[in-house]
């Protein structure tokens, strides 16, 4: 649905803060923008469970203590789950403005993107080699932004080609 | 409008996230405070000729490691793992309560290794109870959890748990024998099936006079300590 909007609105709005895009492009970022989606609901799921202090006990159905209670999962003083939140919202926002063919928003968006990936491998690095056990709500948010670089990388790599 | 669109998508999703961000706090906040039903240890235990119904808490395993009177006001029954990392920072502030409170405060320590996600839980449990044997399970629980870390990280833990063995001045050989007895497997399953009884989830899980107490409280020191006040205020 978010498709045919974005491609309806695209053709209404021509202004200068908005430039053509091909449907591909549109599909691409739409892709990008629902599978943050997945990272956003997973983050947020992890943030509550830290604020309420659950996420740090060991359970009977997930072994994540390990990691959440590491220094790790808290960056000044924030848990880094809510990094993660802020990250996937900021990524939907500029996924659905790329979609809509709002100029600025690409750069940033595989700018974040980018660094999405590079701080899952070194998260992924920190749980295999420093913390030495996994947790599968970190693996999956890892999953989530492997899949929007690649998302990302097939975008940038036809719009390339395309100049 | 068409201009408006992205940025409404963009603020429904924002709607949506921080909604149920608060639905979900407000629920795991009223899961954490569900009181449990007291504990029906006392009726069930001395009666062994009667099987238990299944709706009555399982006793666990008799006599129950506990420190501090039986008169004591308050009674903290944690279930624990002993390679746990939760449990092992629970350690020291249950210890802190038990100095502060010395005789109003009773702690009994049941067995809940984790299996799946701690391979020498059931070997540290062992380690207890067969230290436990020989009247020195406390003195076994004490260095577990102040090593937790050493001995979680080897591959082998018998020779570290020999050597606790040795610094606690038991029989070593007695305690080698005794970590594999059936003895020791069933007082381990014993709590498990208590456990279980009262649903517990997870560890460190710990019941205040037979009511669960939220994990945020048991994990901060001043949180605790009020509500061991709450409770012995609310006792006299």
């Amino acid at each position: 649905m978010m498709i045919h909007l974005a491609a309806d609105a695209h053709q209404k709005i021509k202004t200068a803060n908005t430039s053509p895009l091909t449907k591909r492009s549109i599909y691409l970022f739409t892709a990008v923008a629902l599978v943050s989606l997945l990272g956003l609901a997973d983050a947020t799921y992890l943030t509550i469970e830290h604020v309420t202090g659950q996420s740090v006990r060991c359970t009977i159905i997930a072994g994540c203590s390990e990691v959440l209670s590491s220094r790790y999962a808290v960056v000044a003083g924030m848990p880094l789950a809510l990094v993660g939140a802020a990250a996937y919202f900021t990524v939907f926002a500029l996924a659905t403005l790329s979609a809509f063919g709002y100029r600025f928003a690409p750069t940033i968006l595989n700018v974040l993107v980018a660094a999405m990936v590079l701080v899952s491998v070194w998260l992924i690095y920190l749980q295999a080699f420093v913390i030495r056990s996994f947790c599968q709500y970190c693996l999956f948010s890892a999953a989530i932004s492997f899949v929007m670089g690649i998302l990302l990388s097939v975008q940038y790599a036809l719009a390339y080609r395309r100049r | 409008m068409k201009r408006l669109l992205p940025f409404l998508i963009i603020l429904s999703v924002l709607g949506v996230a921080l909604g149920s961000a608060w639905y979900l706090k407000r629920a795991s906040t009223q899961n954490s405070s569900i009181a449990q039903p007291p504990s029906s240890a006392t009726a069930t235990s001395n009666d062994s000729t009667k099987p238990a119904a299944p709706t009555l808490t399982a006793p666990g395993a008799e006599p129950a490691h506990s420190m501090g009177t039986e008169t004591a006001r308050i009674t903290l029954e944690e279930f624990g793992d002993f390679e746990c990392p939760p449990c092992g920072q629970f350690h020291p502030i249950l210890k802190k309560m038990h100095n502060e409170f010395g005789d109003q405060l009773r702690v009994i320590f049941r067995e809940f290794p984790l299996t799946t996600y701690h391979p020498h839980s059931v070997a540290a449990a062992s380690a207890a109870e067969a230290a436990g044997m020989q009247g020195k399970f406390w003195e076994m629980h004490h260095l577990l959890y102040e090593n937790q870390k050493t001995w979680h990280e080897s591959f082998d833990v018998r020779p570290i748990f020999e050597g606790y063995a040795k610094e606690i001045k038991i029989d070593v050989e007695k305690f080698k024998r005794d970590i594999n007895s059936d003895f020791v497997a069933k007082r381990i399953t014993e709590d498990g099936k208590r456990a279980r009884s009262l649903n517990v989830g997870g560890t460190p899980t710990v019941f205040m006079n037979g009511r669960e107490l939220p994990f945020p409280t048991i994990m901060d020191e001043s949180a605790l300590r009020k509500a061991l006040q709450a409770e012995l205020d609310a006792a006299k």
